[in-house]
């Protein structure tokens, strides 16, 4: 990587998608399949310039890597500053790689307003990343707010039957939990220029206040509720299965893939480095909420008849999951945590593909429409059990690491009767996942439709193949991706211990 | 008058009223070629264009300090207030243009008018004694009952200039019972003299505030002031609005800020404080809820700008340099997002004597899709979402709100975005996420319609993201008022 590449890569990761978005005003309304391919290929672009980051991230070294700062508003103090560490890491390379996938599936799906569209999914793509890479957080919680628009449009113009109120649902639910913490950030800035008498945003300063009792825990809950609504932290939860179901098959991927990982992501990096000491104290209703959402999420995926509502519930099993690592707050869990955000995006991204590749040929997402076609369409069978064994933690599959890792580390903690809960949810993944492979491709035929239903395309399946390959990747050397989170995962853990017990500023 | 006697012109003074004396000029210069050459029509918005632009030379070149005897204000803050009134007026002006030509009413009186309303507005934002704000608060007042009741044979039009000129001259007497117990209690019109010490004390000051705040929260639509703007909104010409929507309300707060800063130069009393703060929670609430049960386009902005009123109003509670600075950041905002809002409003309805629902739009976002998505955007920059210039106004309102502890009031203020985000989005629904209803869509857009969306647009999104000139701009501005600290 060329110095100047080195410095700038976050740059550029950002801002060629919005780049790509403004050129694609230019195309012509007609021009829709020149609009689609010239979003894929800018996203395929980002995708092969984020690659490198993966060699060249120092696993030993501890805190941001890759760092670029401008002044942006200097009366203020607010900077554009960007850095990763291991955790944004991972996460920029799953935003990286989803994108195209997502608009790799849409090239053949996506009809109307094909160019609308392709600039939403770029903007999306900006957005999301520059969340990842933001270590200012007036800088973050622009990009965090960015996200919302274009999803709003791509659930709302491409999505179901249901998008108008799924779309209104999404932006009212994830706004209504950002605008405080909009207030909270400025609380600290505000703070911050008090105590030292020059403003910034940063989050090295501020991370340098301490607050005490009632004024900490209630910054805190102004973040966490901003996180917990996009994770979705049960009883948040409910925006979720209607924004997943109803948005079209390429906003499911991103939704589930990387925008709830956005919620546990800004956890780590914000809430929790933060406001340590609240942080701590709430860990515990973290973590039962955590424990509600796996065993809820479980049995509510198991009643569904609607395939994209059981996915989608099965994502609110499994990030209560995630949850409940990040609760525990072991080392071991916390890897696990982050791992299985990869993981379930991988997998569920799979899963809302496959489930697409159904639906764009009979047009129904009913589970009981379909039944037997293990032998129409072999090769989709094939993923679809694949994407399957990942979520439900098939060992030698990705899945199985992330579970494995977050039961562990919880175990290792004081919260023992976490980890056992969990396991419930675990198996319970594994009843819903399964009925509905057998209930889908295995019984006999009953609908004549279905056999005459082809096989996958050549472009969904290189779209589906690039998500199998990382499942089978991670579940065979999980240490990739490990030993990119240790030092990340530790500096935080060390952060959080040195930060809760001694005051700093006044 | 405080030095008594007669006052005289000297020629700097003339040189300090060039950017009214234009203005002036230019509406009879305007209204005389509609008389003797009306084949000149079809320049008559550039020629408006050019007394709007050679007003803010002149008042560009004017040096810093007082004219008139201390009358007629030249600083940092009456320059960025003329760039934000001049703003808003070539804005309008561009507006007007193609809807004029739409509707067959291209003729000198509406630019005259609106020359001259403009001119009162302007006045009112230099003005140092509460006679020269009052003459320019007439002036804008007597020339929009007019722009309202343009159309006389639309009835809507006809009532809207009625129902304008009579809240607004009830309004304007509010304000000059107002004028008339603070010039009893200073012995003076000169807003500088209500700084005398003892004098905020008084009842008669207090009340004579009172008094003031109500009649300019009648021009800003603030409520419980506000019952007049649903209904002259919807049935003034479009470009009117686009100007009577943001112009006075603007020029209205600087006067307000004048007069407090003034009276209040040892702090504004918690009681004063209490109520300002009860107003703009009023405002906010009242215009965001209201305007979630609106089906008319016109009608809906109208209760969005009054709830903008009550933000506004935060500013006026918090008082302070960075409280104002915050607040001139927000007009320029605001500026932007409604009258871009407005001038979509105008070029995508087709029929201009017929209501605005906004059920109209449904498909509009691919029949029309610059003005559409014009149009969205300008809503999310009221909703302010971030990247527009809408966020940055309120960043920087919470901001200085958060800095003198208002922390419920900014809590209120960010739940009432939630509310209107509602309506926004429903107008977004509309245009991008329904069929069309019309069979024909709204007429091609002009070049005007182009330039002054697009103005809009770049406005919108270059404050959005590169906010930090015009705070430091704002900053300048706020300090020409004697507000002590921060």
């Amino acid at each position: 990587m060329s110095a100047l590449l080195r410095h700038q890569v976050l740059t550029v990761l950002v801002f060629l998608p919005a780049a790509g978005a403004v050129l694609l005003l230019l195309f012509p309304r007609r021009a829709a399949a020149a609009a689609k391919f010239f979003a894929l290929g800018v996203s395929i672009v980002n995708a092969a310039i984020s690659l490198p980051l993966w060699w060249n991230f120092d696993t030993a070294l501890r805190g941001f890597q890759f760092r670029e700062t401008h002044p942006w508003i200097p009366a203020l103090g607010i900077t554009y500053a960007v850095g990763i560490d291991g955790i944004s890491l991972v996460l920029v390379l799953l935003t990286t790689i989803l994108t195209p996938v997502s608009l790799l599936f849409s090239l053949t799906h996506v009809e109307k307003q094909a160019k609308g569209f392709s600039i939403a999914f770029l903007i999306l793509e900006t957005g999301m990343i520059g969340s990842l890479v933001s270590l200012d957080l007036a800088l973050f919680y622009f990009l965090w707010e960015v996200m919302l628009v274009p999803m709003y449009f791509i659930i709302g113009i491409w999505g179901g039957a249901r998008r108008i109120y799924a779309a209104m649902k999404f932006f009212l639910f994830t706004m209504a939990g950002s605008l405080l913490m909009f207030l909270a950030i400025l609380y600290l800035a505000i703070r911050h220029a008090a105590a030292t008498g020059t403003w910034s945003f940063a989050l090295e300063d501020l991370g340098r206040l301490s607050f005490t009792g009632p004024v900490q825990t209630l910054l805190f809950l102004a973040f966490a509720l901003a996180f917990a609504v996009k994770v979705p932290v049960f009883p948040l939860h409910t925006w979720l299965p209607d924004a997943h179901t109803e948005a079209p098959t390429a906003g499911s991927i991103i939704l589930a893939g990387v925008m709830l990982k956005l919620g546990v992501y800004g956890y780590l990096r914000f809430a929790l480095p933060l406001f340590p000491d609240a942080a701590m104290r709430f860990a515990p209703w973290l973590g039962a909420l955590g424990v509600i959402g796996v065993i809820y999420g479980a049995i509510v995926a198991y009643a569904q008849k609607d395939m994209k509502r059981l996915v989608a519930y099965s994502s609110v099993s499994h990030l209560g999951l995630v949850v409940i690592g990040i609760g525990a707050f072991t080392t071991i869990s916390l890897q696990g945590s982050i791992l299985q955000m990869v993981n379930h995006g991988l997998s569920t991204g799979a899963l809302f593909l496959l489930v697409g590749v159904l639906y764009e040929r009979r047009h129904t997402r009913e589970i009981a429409a379909y039944g037997g076609i293990a032998g129409i369409v072999p090769v989709t069978t094939a993923l679809f059990l694949v994407a399957t064994f990942s979520s439900i933690g098939l060992p030698g599959l990705n899945g199985f690491v992330g579970e494995f890792l977050i039961l562990l580390g919880t175990w290792t903690s004081a919260h023992r009767i976490w980890a056992v809960l969990a396991a419930t949810g675990v198996i319970l993944s594994a009843v819903y996942m399964l009925t509905l492979v057998q209930r889908v491709f295995w019984n006999p035929v009953t609908h004549d439709e279905n056999r005459k239903l082809t096989d996958i395309r050549p472009s969904e399946l290189v779209a589906a193949a690039v998500l199998v390959v990382l499942m089978v990747w991670i579940g065979v050397r999980p240490n990739e991706v490990l030993d990119r989170l240790r030092a990340s995962v530790e500096s935080l853990q060390e952060t959080v211990a040195a930060r809760s017990i001694a005051g700093r500023l006044p | 008058m405080s030095g008594g006697g007669f006052i005289t012109f000297s020629p700097a003074d003339l040189a300090a009223a060039a950017p009214e004396i234009v203005l002036a000029l230019a509406g009879c210069f305007i209204l005389l070629l509609e008389a003797f050459l009306p084949s000149a029509r079809r320049w008559f918005a550039t020629f408006a264009l050019l007394a709007v632009a050679g007003s803010l030379y002149f008042l560009a070149r004017v040096p810093a300090g007082a004219a008139f005897g201390g009358r007629l204000d030249s600083s940092p803050l009456t320059l960025l207030s003329g760039l934000f009134l001049g703003g808003s007026a070539a804005l309008a002006i561009l507006v007007a243009k193609p809807y004029l030509e739409r509707t067959g009413e291209e003729k000198g009186e509406f630019y005259a008018l609106l020359l001259w309303g403009h001119l009162g507005v302007s006045l009112m934002t230099r003005g140092l004694d509460l006679l020269i704000v009052f003459i320019g608060l007439e002036t804008l007042s007597l020339a929009f009952y007019v722009l309202a009741a343009i159309f006389r044979t639309i009835p809507a039009s006809s009532e809207a200039g009625l129902k304008y000129f009579l809240t607004g001259s009830f309004g304007s007497a509010f304000t000059l019972y107002g004028i008339v117990l603070l010039f009893g209690a200073a012995g003076t019109s000169r807003i500088e003299a209500l700084s005398r010490p003892g004098l905020a004390g008084l009842p008669t000051v207090v009340f004579g505030l009172l008094l003031l705040l109500v009649g300019f929260g009648f021009k800003m639509s603030l409520a419980p002031f506000h019952a007049w703007a649903p209904d002259v909104y919807q049935g003034m010409p479009t470009p009117a609005v686009a100007y009577l929507s943001v112009a006075p309300k603007g020029a209205s707060v600087i006067v307000l800020y004048r007069v407090f800063a003034a009276v209040f130069s040892d702090g504004m009393p918690d009681r004063f404080r209490a109520g300002l703060v009860a107003l703009a929670i009023l405002s906010m609430t009242l215009g965001n809820v209201v305007a979630l049960a609106q089906r008319d386009i016109k009608r809906l902005l109208a209760y969005s700008g009054i709830a903008h009123m009550g933000y506004v109003t935060i500013a006026l509670a918090v008082f302070g340099r960075d409280a104002l600075a915050a607040v001139l950041v927000y007009f320029f905002a605001y500026l932007v997002s409604n009258t871009g809002a407005f001038a979509a409003v105008s070029a995508l309805y087709r029929d201009e004597t017929k209501p605005h629902p906004v059920a109209l739009l449904a498909g509009e976002g691919l029949r029309s899709p610059f003005a559409s998505a014009v149009l969205a955007l300008c809503l999310f920059s009221l909703a302010g979402i971030p990247a527009t210039a809408g966020f940055i106004g309120k960043f920087f309102l919470f901001k200085a709100a958060l800095s003198k502890g208002f922390v419920a009031l900014a809590v209120i203020g960010v739940l009432n975005s939630l509310v209107s985000i509602g309506y926004y989005l429903k107008v977004v629904y509309v245009l991008y996420m329904r069929d069309a209803v019309e069979p024909e869509g709204p007429p091609p857009l002009t070049p005007a319609d182009r330039l002054a969306l697009g103005l809009c647009a770049v406005g919108i999104f270059a404050l959005g993201i590169f906010p930090a000139g015009l705070w430091q701009l704002a900053q300048r501005a706020a300090e020409t008022l004697p507000l002590g600290g921060p």
